[in-house]
């Protein structure tokens, strides 16, 4: 146990100071005629870990070799280590440099190590390289502190690759690139292919060796580039989206990509479904690269290349700044005669979330969502739409605002058949001949899981049922394709396996064409569900608001622990079997 | 544990291979008597004369017993006795023997280490002029069967440059000695080797050269570059380490068919190695000397070839643990 080496002591690098040790200026790469990075501009720091995320075919480990002069394309721009150029070394001096002074972690895939090695001598060998004039013994102890150091279990230092596993393979490899204590390391994909314990146990020793050094850590894994880093940059198609500090990165995305890939990972603590990103990477050269998937594109994004820019905490390159607001209510307050309905309400929705307002009866959920379509007058504050004061609602704001009421019944015309009252929003914005609306509204009712054939296109409401009619109220919503939906109660009425697909449906027009979604209900086990934020209202007050994860896991406010309260008494999975 | 196993695996191979050596020539076509004495035997072969040979011969025997007295004389390092050159037969092959192993060995040993060479170099700069020029040359050079390639060498450095003997081991009667023996050798060695080597380069060069393009795309490479090791560390202590392995396979098995070659090339030189001594014993029907160059190749082949499954789990950790 005495041999075990305190890294602070032994190998922590020499000079830390808060200079830059890494400046990347407009580092491009291309393979042929594939660009795979097209202009990074980077800046490391000692003790100041960046991750690097983003799809696989980004351009991440391209960018990790590229620092260690490895890549095999045409580079070009300016990689500074130390006030050096790394593409204008020789190769005498980059081979000096590599594994000594920058050295690189790579991911323990198969034959990550040479199969016909022992893992002692493939270590020793990075040492050797370097320091060729240390004494025989004094190497051979130098090795084996550095494996004391990783952990790697003593009756494994003489063993082949193939005689260990993923994790100790990937404890060796840390070790050929920590056995040189050297400045600069660059993990790639560290975790990855490693089942938990073993992921867990070795973040703790990448945490352990990263201390005091430069840091790179390549992973599409977001939970390993929070645990490890300090700053993250995402890349996509060879280019840097976002970067910032990871805590504020990962918590609270602001480009669309960046909120794809978070929604995409699979996190403990969400309740939401894993969403993805639309569409693949096309690499376009005009425009923004992200165009083709974003949901929020406008037409400058297809013409010209967003610069990344911001506060130096957090840059993005975004034509709109990130993912926007699309609803915006400022200080609501409305009154039914001398009774105060709602007071100081405020509240945001993004593009392509969903917001749940939660509350009992008579909270003033359904009076803010009127408020918000014009039904009812507000007394005091604003409302804004993509960022503009709503005034008088008009076509143009009915054509991005739909609205399902919670009683289908009233909110259906009862002298309107089906094609009548699903296609009336397409009549008055006048959309399309009178085919093309027929259409429309025979593929919305499908999707919200109604038959659309001639017979029930020609009923009356009180033909059908009331979850026939909710759904038909649902269909009619849908039938413009709003941006924005206000669904309140939506689904109350229907029986689970039809709530369930509807829910479905809608939150796959999220993730397609970023619909937002103001989603009341009192229901928290479904507003869980299907929200990215929650807004508790009580007595026509937001009482608490944040990320619906935070808030099932951390309520604050005694109201909303004792509505999660109710909904936990409920589960069937904490009801215990009678005798 | 593996070793043992190897090692019985061959014994088992040896002793099937020493009965073949016994049935095949007994089934070749033919009077061994006839072929002792050619046309001749019609008009010299008188009764006695026959029941004479037959007797020295054991060939009235039946083939069990003829069967038993082999393994027998085996056991006393008895080869028997030739028909043909009315001498022991193990006296006949140990005066052959040195030659066809220096042809062979020098031949074996050069190629290998030549093939295995241009393969590195090459394989590591796949696309290179180096790499083009080498491929060319070798892929045209890749398929020559040996006496086609000798008869060229003989035309072109024996016959028309007349910088190279044509025949033999040694000039005949020189009676040089000390070191212009040596050069004797070698320039009656020249020609030979030279068929042999040009023959068997490609073979390897091909097969180091594709499996160092392989190892070159590994990611064990990218572990070592980013150490920092030097490229020659990289091609020859990384790549080579494992590009080898199946060239080592290719070079066991071609032993096999570098013996048979030698066949072919003695005779093509008329050198006086077991090659040239098999053919003649087989136009002679000379059954015991045909059993003993057989016994001796497939006793070389088989050390050869237990070399090499040795040093593979030597060379390939991966093969002795499994």
């Amino acid at each position: 146990m005495n041999a075990k080496v305190n890294f602070n002591q032994n190998m922590v690098a020499e000079h830390v100071t808060d200079q830059p040790v890494l400046q990347i200026r407009g580092l491009k790469v291309n393979y042929g005629e594939k660009s795979i990075l097209q202009g990074i501009d980077l800046e490391l720091t000692p003790d100041q870990p960046l991750a690097v995320i983003g799809e696989s075919g980004a351009g991440k480990t391209t960018l990790g070799l590229s620092i260690l002069g490895l890549s095999r394309g045409q580079v070009s721009g300016e990689i500074a280590f130390k006030n050096r150029d790394i593409l204008a070394l020789p190769l005498n001096e980059l081979q000096k440099l590599r594994g000594r002074e920058i050295a690189m972690v790579f991911q323990s895939m198969a034959n990550a190590l040479n199969p016909v090695l022992k893992v002692k001598d493939q270590v020793a060998e990075a040492a050797q390289v370097h320091k060729s004039f240390l004494p025989k013994k004094n190497m051979a102890q130098w090795v084996e502190d550095v494996l004391v150091s990783v952990e790697l279990d003593r009756d494994k230092w003489s063993a082949f690759p193939h005689q260990l596993s993923g994790g100790a393979k990937q404890r060796a490899l840390i070790a050929i690139a920590m056995v040189n204590s050297p400045d600069l390391l660059i993990l790639d994909e560290p975790t990855a292919l490693q089942d938990p314990l073993t992921t867990a146990t070795i973040i703790r020793l990448l945490k352990k060796s990263i201390q005091g050094r430069s840091a790179i850590i390549i992973t599409h894994d977001l939970s390993v580039a929070a645990q490890l880093s300090h700053w993250t940059a995402v890349l996509y198609e060879g280019r840097v989206i976002e970067y910032g500090r990871s805590r504020e990165l990962l918590q609270k995305p602001r480009h669309p990509y960046t909120r794809g890939l978070i929604r995409s990972f699979p996190d403990m603590m969400r309740g939401k479904d894993l969403q993805g990103i639309p569409g693949r990477s096309e690499w376009l050269q005009d425009g923004c690269s992200f165009q083709p998937r974003c949901t929020q594109s406008i037409s400058i994004c297809k013409d010209r290349q967003p610069i990344l820019q911001g506060d130096k905490r957090h840059l993005i390159a975004c034509h709109r700044g990130g993912v926007i607001p699309l609803l915006e209510c400022r200080n609501i307050s409305t009154s039914f005669g001398s009774t105060k309905v709602l007071q100081d309400v405020s509240c945001i929705l993004a593009e392509g979330e969903t917001l749940a307002l939660i509350g009992e009866s008579g909270s003033g959920k359904t009076t803010l969502a009127r408020t918000i379509m014009g039904l009812v007058h507000e007394d005091g504050g604003e409302i804004l739409l993509e960022g503009k004061t709503v005034g008088k609602r008009d076509k143009n704001f009915y054509n991005r605002v739909q609205m399902i009421c919670q009683n289908p019944m009233e909110s259906i015309n009862p002298g309107m058949n089906v094609l009548q009252a699903v296609g009336e929003p397409l009549a008055i914005q006048k959309i399309g001949r009178s085919a093309d609306r027929d259409d429309q509204v025979r593929k919305v009712l499908n999707a919200a899981e109604l038959p659309n054939n001639k017979i029930f296109l020609q009923s009356y409401p009180h033909h059908m049922s009331g979850g026939e009619a909710q759904r038909v109220a649902i269909a009619r919503a849908l039938a413009l394709e709003p941006r924005l939906l206000i669904a309140d109660e939506p689904t109350s009425a229907l029986d689970p396996s039809v709530q369930e697909k509807i829910i479905r449906y809608l939150l796959n027009l999220q993730e397609k064409k970023g619909l937002a979604l103001l989603f009341i209900s009192h229901d928290i086990a479904l507003a869980r569900k299907v929200s990215d934020r929650m807004a508790v209202i009580r007595n026509g007050r937001i009482v608490e608001t944040g990320q619906t994860s935070k808030i099932i896991t951390h309520p604050r406010h005694p109201y909303t622990r004792a509505l999660l309260e109710i909904a936990a008494a409920g589960s069937m999975c904490s009801m215990r079997l009678k005798s | 544990m593996g070793k043992i196993k190897i090692l019985l695996t061959y014994l088992t191979a040896f002793l099937l291979i020493l009965t073949l050596c016994f049935i095949l020539p007994k089934m070749m076509a033919g009077d061994p008597l006839m072929a002792l004495y050619g046309d001749e035997a019609l008009v010299v072969m008188t009764p006695q004369l026959q029941a004479e040979l037959i007797e020295r011969f054991a060939l009235n025997k039946t083939l069990f017993e003829q069967f038993v007295a082999f393994w027998g004389a085996l056991a006393h390092g008895d080869l028997g006795e030739s028909y043909a050159y009315n001498a022991p037969v193990a006296e006949v092959i140990v005066k052959a023997l040195p030659w066809t192993l220096l042809l062979v060995g020098s031949a074996f040993i050069i190629s290998a280490l030549f093939g295995i060479l241009l393969g590195i170099e090459s394989g590591s700069r796949r696309g290179g002029r180096l790499d083009r020029s080498l491929l060319t040359c070798l892929m045209l050079l890749n398929g020559f069967p040996d006496f086609v390639m000798g008869i060229l060498l003989l035309l072109l450095f024996g016959v028309l440059l007349a910088i190279f003997p044509l025949a033999g081991a040694v000039t005949p009667y020189s009676g040089e000695t000390g070191f212009s023996l040596v050069i004797d050798i070698l320039h009656h060695l020249a020609l030979p080797l030279g068929t042999f080597i040009l023959v068997r380069i490609p073979g390897i060069y091909l097969l180091t050269r594709n499996s160092m393009v392989m190892q070159m795309e590994e990611s064990y490479i990218m572990t070592a570059r980013a150490k920092g090791c030097s490229e020659c560390k990289v091609r020859y202590h990384h790549s080579a380490r494992n590009s080898l392995l199946p060239v080592l396979t290719l070079i066991g098995t071609q032993m096999a068919s570098i013996i048979t070659g030698a066949l072919f090339v003695e005779r093509v030189f008329s050198y006086p190695g077991l090659g040239n001594l098999l053919y003649e014993s087989l136009l002679n029907r000379d059954y015991p000397m045909i059993q003993g160059i057989l016994l001796m190749m497939t006793l070389m082949v088989l050390v050869i070839n237990l070399l090499v499954d040795l040093l593979y789990t030597r060379f390939d950790p991966r093969v002795a643990h499994a």
